[in-house]
């Protein structure tokens, strides 16, 4: 059980890190490596949850959808970066701020 | 274990009849596919989606007739309920993608005035409904989802296509609008995500429907966070207050038909899992607080809303707060949470569709004229005058004043409110007067900034038109085309009179909805 704790510390880190370099970061990229963070996060607490309700696998199929779709978003959020650097030559997105009240 | 598996096939094949309206909209999906493989041809390919969607209308009115009875269908291992609720709303959202695909027709069409990307977007035509039908696909699996597995994947199918077709003018603030939308849903949706795990890791399962689930494990830090964590995907979908500021980015930039599209369906899609959600929460258990952040969150959203749009100077930046504003008052049935509250937000959800489809259906009209700020609407009134009426209609309806549906929908939901008060009173909860009394207030505030265009159009009539150049840039061009023709305004005029029709008659949508059973 113990070790399972830090496993949880370990989600809850990984998550905070993602956050952080959400905020902090300035470059989309970054954001998206961020966002990577955060779904990994919740990936090892499915995994380990998964873990003390032993008996049915949801939270691996969990992790293993979630791993698709991080897929999935990475690939659409770089065809819209990329089409945003292409009008604003850059991909900070402070600078990319032509809509506004 | 090979029965086992016999077992799953038969519950697999057995959910598929009940699933006719999806497994039809994922054919729909490939039809558009391949016919985009052939032609580019606007006509058909826009007629195509027409049929696709008007099928699964139909076929999930099909599947609507057992209406009077209490079955609800557990499907694909218990990963999803179809009852009638998740039907009625399923229309709902059938209805809302057929008048999307009728808003974009003349869109595609004469689009003159919105040159830039005009070529890319005639060329992705087929995707462009595509993507569409995905999201209606996606609004339908949330509806009836009572796995978080289920809610993550349908949530996700409705962002993804939603993040594409929000940059579908294919120019530089297009781009923007969808990269604004893209960082916010990515972030939201990964936050809820964490929120499931911890939710997966306190109950040991990720059927959230059981009664007792919240009995079982007492309140705790994890808990709140997992609860709040999930929330704010939910309300990220329906633009609830914390989670707006990407509406009015993503509504500026994205092309008109589209912001009509997402100002309705994918908000009650998640308005109808943010219901599933908080059903099972613990309310009975005595414990208020999640009913007390929820009518925190409807007062916020109303106000914030409400008076943000005060300011607007783009019709459609204006829609967008007036959406954040009218999810506040979605949230008032769901906050009330008694049956018959549940029933009219359900009312609302249906008056709302059509008034936002109406108001947006002659924004764009106007807008394919040249009409592209609020302050350019002067003398539009004299110039188009059935359509600014309609125009009036819609935003009359959308404030809440008779004779309009608006008006008997937003008194249906605040009753609702104000009994749900009268039974709550012992407890305390002044909560609920706070949000009745902000929620008629802002309906008043509301008013100064859904007729500021119909003043523009009707009222307020400059001898000489000095900065707008309107006239410079001949939007009389197409009048030839769907000016004057009345075929443009039926659509208009239909809606008109189901919202009149509704105010003298509630009772025939009210038979309807009557019949949803809340065992969901």
């Amino acid at each position: 059980m113990q070790n399972l704790d830090h496993m949880l510390y370990l989600g809850a880190f990984l998550f905070a890190v993602g956050i952080a370099v959400i905020v902090v970061k300035r470059n989309a990229i970054m954001v998206l490596l961020g966002l990577e963070l955060l779904l990994n996060a919740s990936n090892v607490n499915l995994v380990v949850f998964n873990r003390i309700h032993a008996g049915r696998i949801d939270g691996q199929m969990f992790s293993l959808f979630v791993i698709i779709v991080a897929v999935c978003e990475a690939a659409v959020g770089l065809a819209i970066v990329l089409r945003v650097y292409q009008y604003y030559k850059t991909s900070v997105p402070d600078e990319v701020s032509e809509l506004k009240d | 274990m090979e029965s086992s598996v016999a077992l799953s096939l038969q519950d697999i094949i057995t959910g598929l009849r009940v699933f006719t309206p999806e497994l039809m909209l994922g054919g729909g999906v490939v039809l558009l596919l391949i016919i985009g493989l052939f032609t580019n041809d606007i006509h058909k390919i826009s007629a195509v989606a027409l049929l696709v969607l008007m099928a699964v209308a139909y076929a999930q009115y099909l599947r609507d007739i057992p209406l009077t009875s209490e079955i609800s269908h557990e499907l694909f291992s218990k990963m999803i309920v179809v009852s009638n609720f998740s039907s009625y709303m399923g229309f709902l959202l059938d209805l809302g993608g057929i008048l999307t695909v009728l808003m974009s027709w003349p869109y595609f069409l004469h689009a003159d005035k919105l040159k830039e990307g005009l070529e890319q977007r005639r060329r992705f035509v087929s995707e462009y409904y595509l993507l569409i039908v995905v999201i209606v696909l996606g609004g339908h699996l949330l509806i009836s989802s009572v796995n978080l597995l289920m809610v993550f994947l349908s949530l996700e199918l409705i962002s993804l296509p939603s993040y594409a077709l929000a940059g579908f003018l294919f120019n530089k603030k297009s781009s923007e609008g969808s990269f604004k939308y893209f960082l916010f849903g990515a972030v939201a949706s990964a936050v809820m995500l964490y929120g499931f795990s911890l939710f997966y890791g306190q109950f040991g399962t990720l059927d959230f429907r059981r009664d007792d689930l919240f009995a079982t494990v007492p309140w705790s830090p994890l808990l709140v966070v997992s609860v709040v964590f999930s929330m704010a995907g939910f309300l990220y979908k329906i633009a609830a207050v914390p989670m707006h500021p990407w509406a009015p980015d993503v509504y500026e930039a994205a092309p008109t038909p589209i912001v009509a599209f997402f100002s309705v369906v994918p908000k009650l899609a998640g308005l109808a899992i943010l219901v599933r959600f908080v059903i099972v929460s613990p309310y009975d258990n005595g414990n208020p607080a999640v009913m007390h952040a929820l009518a925190l969150i409807s007062i916020l959203t109303i106000t914030v809303g409400n008076f943000s749009a005060l300011v607007q100077k783009n019709p459609k930046r204006m829609m967008a707060y007036s959406s954040i504003a009218q999810s506040g008052f979605l949230l008032v049935g769901l906050v009330a949470l008694s049956a018959s509250g549940l029933q009219f937000m359900i009312f609302y959800s249906t008056i709302y569709l059509l008034m936002n489809f109406l108001v947006f259906y002659y924004l764009q009209y106007f807008e394919l004229r040249g009409f592209t700020t609020i302050a350019s609407y002067q003398n539009a009134g004299s110039k188009y005058l059935w359509p600014s009426i309609f125009l009036l209609v819609g935003f009359i309806s959308l404030t809440g004043l008779p004779p309009t549906g608006g008006f008997t929908a937003k008194l249906f939901i605040f009753s609702a409110l104000w009994e749900s008060y009268s039974n709550h009173a012992h407890r305390g909860d002044q909560i609920l007067l706070w949000l009745f009394i902000f929620g008629l207030l802002n309906t008043v505030v509301s008013l100064f900034y859904y007729l500021r265009i119909p003043y523009f159009a009707f009222i307020k009539n400059w001898e000489s038109t000095p900065k707008t150049n309107i006239l410079t840039s001949s939007p009389v061009a197409y009048d030839s085309f769907i000016g004057r023709s009345s075929i443009g305004n039926l659509l208009g005029l239909i809606l008109v009179i189901v919202l009149l029709l509704i105010f003298f008659a509630p009772g025939l949508l009210m038979g309807w909805i009557n019949k949803i059973n809340f065992v969901l």
